[in-house]
């Protein structure tokens, strides 16, 4: 090896950081590279940025003999808080998966059929732009939808739909946090960061924190560098990881996590055990609040949630009492009930009246850092009205994110005008949206689908052409910003050639741009795009210190409580934290949350929840081959009670069917969730061939899911569905 | 320092670990291991009847031991031990007999079809030797495992040793295994 590293127990150690050592945690003072390193072409080490999932998490590549061997946690990020999980370990398999997308491909058979002609760039690009051209002189540039998730290069995508001339961008979050983003940004004008490394006391509904990775929040709930200090209650059907490590468990009642909040509210009110100086200085609506919350009272909430009254008036004294260290903690992927925008204003009431408001141990506004911006050429705006209608039907949701499901019904129902061509990128919605059948209906009615991806995704296997993107350990992307307690600039750089004839997304959007006649909108190189965004970053030499680090961090402390002042206007109607919402009444919306039981299965049926594990959260990655060994198939979770009812037995073939699919897969009996609801695992099932180890094997949650949505921020419902189970 | 003035251990505490493999893919990564065996992996133990339950995850691998009887069996000097207490296979001499897989009490040893020799795991020697820690201790999310030498005062699992209570596993084999678990 021709590389030489510092001692990095010594300076882990000099930085008073050794596991568990840290009397408080330091940060962007750790190097991973202090010492002058040597390199060859062949053996080196790249630092860079994790793509598996949304966290963004400093990753250091070992690349020896020009094959990436390891990635290493990269200690100068503050918020991958020095550690790399199995999906990000398992990153470089992602390169070297044969299952991967090779080159660009063309369909010959039916949709579905999985016939592909191997083609070169130039023939996918001109049989795409040839296909979206039809569409546009047919039926109006508005006929062609744009879906991506979230990442590095998606803006490239997004601005492709836009200067072809579609308003119809539509991306992930109506199928994961629409509802707590609206909720928290409805009652304080911006969605908080939760700072759980000082909390004392955490209330968690359902947001399987030890599951469901999220940086800093997990590490720093688990007691990572630190001890844990927070004390943290648990609500969940099913007795996660996070139960398993919480103070208290309680298997709530499916969908009255509201009924338990409007009652803690109720207690700390009715006790007078609210902060004062907080409700009269920042909020308005109280005395509204006081008198909404009277009917709510613990005796009632127990009837609706089946946790004893005498623990939710504990629980919320206790929560009360911890004040501005006190944390209900609102979670992501927030698509359950379709209350589930009130019952996240519920938690960001309770929240604001106990104080926590940019407290250390409490929510925090996100610290932001500039960044420079590459100028391009402009196009006109859309003229079309989005095919969502989201102005009518959603007037608070995020317009360029777009309603995903109300968008589906549009596109099947041609109303108010047909779409007829859909480009995706990096998602797979077969998956991703609930109810797999109607998908498959939008995909028939579709002239053309083109999809960019690393995979054969589900939704790729359905497409008529395929372009191969780059994996992330393959390309250079734009810098990223991420606000936070601890704020960072973080950069994704080359780490080694593409393996096989892909491409990076901006390069594919510039091939189809320019046969499009939209070429000069993207008449640049990434390298002239990062540079320009190096330029306001607040580092010394920014180019030379993110492509040697690729992460900076302020360094020190966070600093808490600038909004803390009586001249502060936050971004709301009154400029105050609205416990009372007159947006919300001028909306037609309930101005304070207001609790409607949900619906129950009937005494035959189950509710199907879903979950995540560590190392598969994203449907994409199931077919690692590194993850795939943990677990080969999803099964479906029973309580034992039902199952001696049903006759079914563990590990037998069961039969899982709602109104609009059943799927089969094997039961797996477990005393770890309550007996009026099942689960199963997301990311199996697959359609695809090329996903060879989960094609066909288990079973897709999104076969049985049905439509429902959260009524103000239209997120998906994915909790709302009932099923029968069988033995088959 | 001098290596036989180092003994190298690991200092887990198990409640912290939320099973999430990152420990178990690192190393696959780092050792190049294939798929289908395991240098560490994590215990489960779930009890209970709903909804009175737990869960326990239990981090292993091998306990580098003080008498190690894998070392003891093999019949030709292929399994050995360094002077800072590493255990491991020169693969060169091993002619996969696998007494040594069936001596461990650990069952942290799995013979490798392809070269027809066993493997284990090495405490990353390779990574030590250059002063880094071990993989699995690296990149562990809520930082289970502490990577020490116990020959140093000054080092963290000294100070948790002398602070904490802790037990190891199968201590009656004589074995003196290195793998210390916090109650």
């Amino acid at each position: 090896m021709g590389t030489t590293r510092m001692d990095r127990r010594l300076f882990l150690k000099a930085a008073g950081l050794t596991a568990g050592a840290a009397a408080t945690l330091e940060v962007g003072c750790l190097s991973y590279f202090k010492k002058g390193r040597s390199a060859t072409a062949d053996n080196r080490e790249v630092p860079t940025t994790c793509e598996l999932c949304p966290n963004k998490c400093s990753a250091i590549a070992v690349v020896e003999a020009g094959r990436v061997k390891k990635l290493n946690p990269n200690p100068e990020n503050p918020k991958s808080r020095d550690m790399l999980c199995a999906r990000g370990n398992a990153a470089i398999k992602q390169v070297y998966d044969p299952d991967r997308l090779k080159q660009p491909m063309i369909r010959v058979g039916a949709r579905g059929e999985g016939k592909w002609k191997p083609v070169s760039w130039d023939e996918a690009f001109d049989f795409a732009a040839k296909k979206l051209g039809e569409a546009k002189s047919k039926y109006g540039p508005e006929s062609t939808l744009w879906s991506s998730t979230e990442g590095f290069q998606e803006v490239f995508f997004k601005n492709l739909g836009l200067a072809f001339g579609s308003p119809n961008l539509v991306r992930h979050p109506t199928l994961c946090l629409a509802s707590v983003n609206l909720a928290y940004s409805a009652t304080f004008g911006t969605v908080p960061s939760f700072d759980l490394l000082n909390s004392k006391y955490v209330i968690m509904s359902g947001a399987n924190r030890f599951e469901s990775i999220i940086t800093p929040d997990t590490m720093d709930l688990i007691g990572g560098v630190m001890e844990r200090k927070a004390k943290l209650v648990y609500l969940d059907p099913r007795f996660t990881v996070t139960a398993s490590k919480a103070d208290e468990w309680y298997p709530i009642k499916p969908g009255t996590d509201l009924a338990f909040i409007l009652a803690m509210i109720h207690v700390i009110i009715a006790e007078n055990r609210h902060s004062k100086e907080f409700v009269s200085a920042y909020t308005v609506g109280f005395e509204q609040l006081a008198e909404h919350v009277k009917p709510y009272t613990p005796e009632w909430a127990e009837k609706e949630t089946e946790i004893p009254g005498k623990d939710i008036t504990r629980i919320a004294r206790e929560f009360a009492d911890a004040g501005a260290r006190a944390l209900y903690y609102a979670g992501r992927r927030s698509s359950w009930y379709q209350n589930d925008f009130q019952m996240r204003r519920a938690q960001a009431i309770l929240n604001a009246i106990v104080g926590n408001w940019d407290q250390m141990g409490g929510m925090v506004p996100n610290a932001k850092l500039p960044k420079g911006e590459f100028l391009f050429m402009p196009w006109d705006e859309p003229k079309a009205p989005r095919v969502d209608e989201i102005e009518k039907h959603f007037p608070l949701a995020a317009k360029g994110d777009g309603v995903y499901l109300k968008l589906r019904e549009n596109v099947l129902s041609g109303k108010p005008y047909p779409i007829k061509a859909w480009m995706v990128y990096k998602q797979d919605p077969l998956n991703a949206m609930p109810d797999q059948s109607k998908t498959l209906k939008m995909i028939e009615q579709m002239d053309f689908i083109g999809v960019i991806d690393v995979q054969m995704s589900d939704l790729a296997w359905y497409a008529d052409v395929v372009f191969p993107e780059s994996a992330y350990l393959e390309r250079t992307d734009p810098v990223e910003v991420m606000p936070g307690i601890w704020p960072a600039v973080v950069f994704r750089q080359q780490v080694v050639k593409p393996i096989h004839d892909t491409k990076p997304n901006l390069e594919i959007v510039q091939g189809l741009a320019k046969r499009l006649g939209l070429g000069d909108y993207f008449d640049y190189t990434i390298e002239q795009w990062v540079e320009a965004e190096f330029k306001d970053l607040p580092i010394p030499m920014a180019a030379e210190h993110m492509k040697k680090h690729g992460v900076w961090a302020a360094s020190g402390q966070p600093s808490y409580g600038k909004t803390l002042n009586p001249d502060h206007r936050f971004v709301t109607k009154t400029g105050k934290v609205e416990l009372f919402s007159e947006r919300l009444q001028e909306a037609g919306y309930d101005p304070l949350p207001v609790y409607a039981a949900p619906k129950q299965p009937r005494s035959d049926q189950f509710r199907l929840v879903l979950g995540r594990v560590g190392y598969f959260t994203h449907a994409n990655q199931s077919n690692n081959v590194w993850l795939h060994e943990f677990m080969k198939e999803n099964d479906l979770w029973i309580n034992p009670k039902p199952a001696a009812r049903l006759g079914i037995q563990n590990g037998a073939t069961v039969s899982v069917t709602s109104s609009v699919g059943s799927v089969k897969l094997k039961a797996r009996v477990t005393e770890e969730i309550r007996p009026d609801c099942v689960f199963m695992l997301h990311g199996f099932g697959k359609k695809s061939k090329m996903q060879s180890l989960v094609y066909n094997v288990g079973a897709s949650d999104a076969a049985v899911l049905e439509t429902a949505w959260d009524q103000v921020s239209g997120n998906a419902a994915f909790h709302e569905t009932f099923v029968k189970v069988a033995t088959a | 320092m001098d290596i036989r003035k180092r003994r190298y251990a690991l200092v887990i505490d198990s409640r912290k670990c939320i099973n999430c493999k990152a420990c178990a893919v690192a190393c696959k990564a780092e050792n190049e291991v294939a798929v289908g065996n395991t240098r560490n992996w994590i215990n489960e133990d779930r009890q209970g009847e709903y909804p009175k339950l737990r869960i326990d995850f239990e981090p292993e691998q091998c306990h580098h031991c003080e008498h190690p009887s894998c070392v003891r069996v093999c019949p030709t000097g292929a399994s050995w031990q360094r002077k800072d207490g590493i255990v491991l296979v020169a693969a060169d001499d091993c002619i996969g007999c696998r007494y040594c897989m069936i001596a461990c009490p650990y069952d942290a040893r799995y013979f490798q079809e392809e070269t027809g020799t066993v493997g284990k795991c090495t405490l990353c020697s390779h990574r030590i030797d250059k002063g880094n820690i071990p993989a699995c201790v690296e990149t562990c999310p809520s930082k289970v495992r502490v990577f020490g030498d116990l020959e140093d005062p000054t080092s963290r699992i000294h100070e948790l040793l002398a602070t904490r209570r802790y037990h190891v596993k199968e201590p009656q084999t004589g074995n003196g295994p290195q793998l210390y678990y916090l109650l």
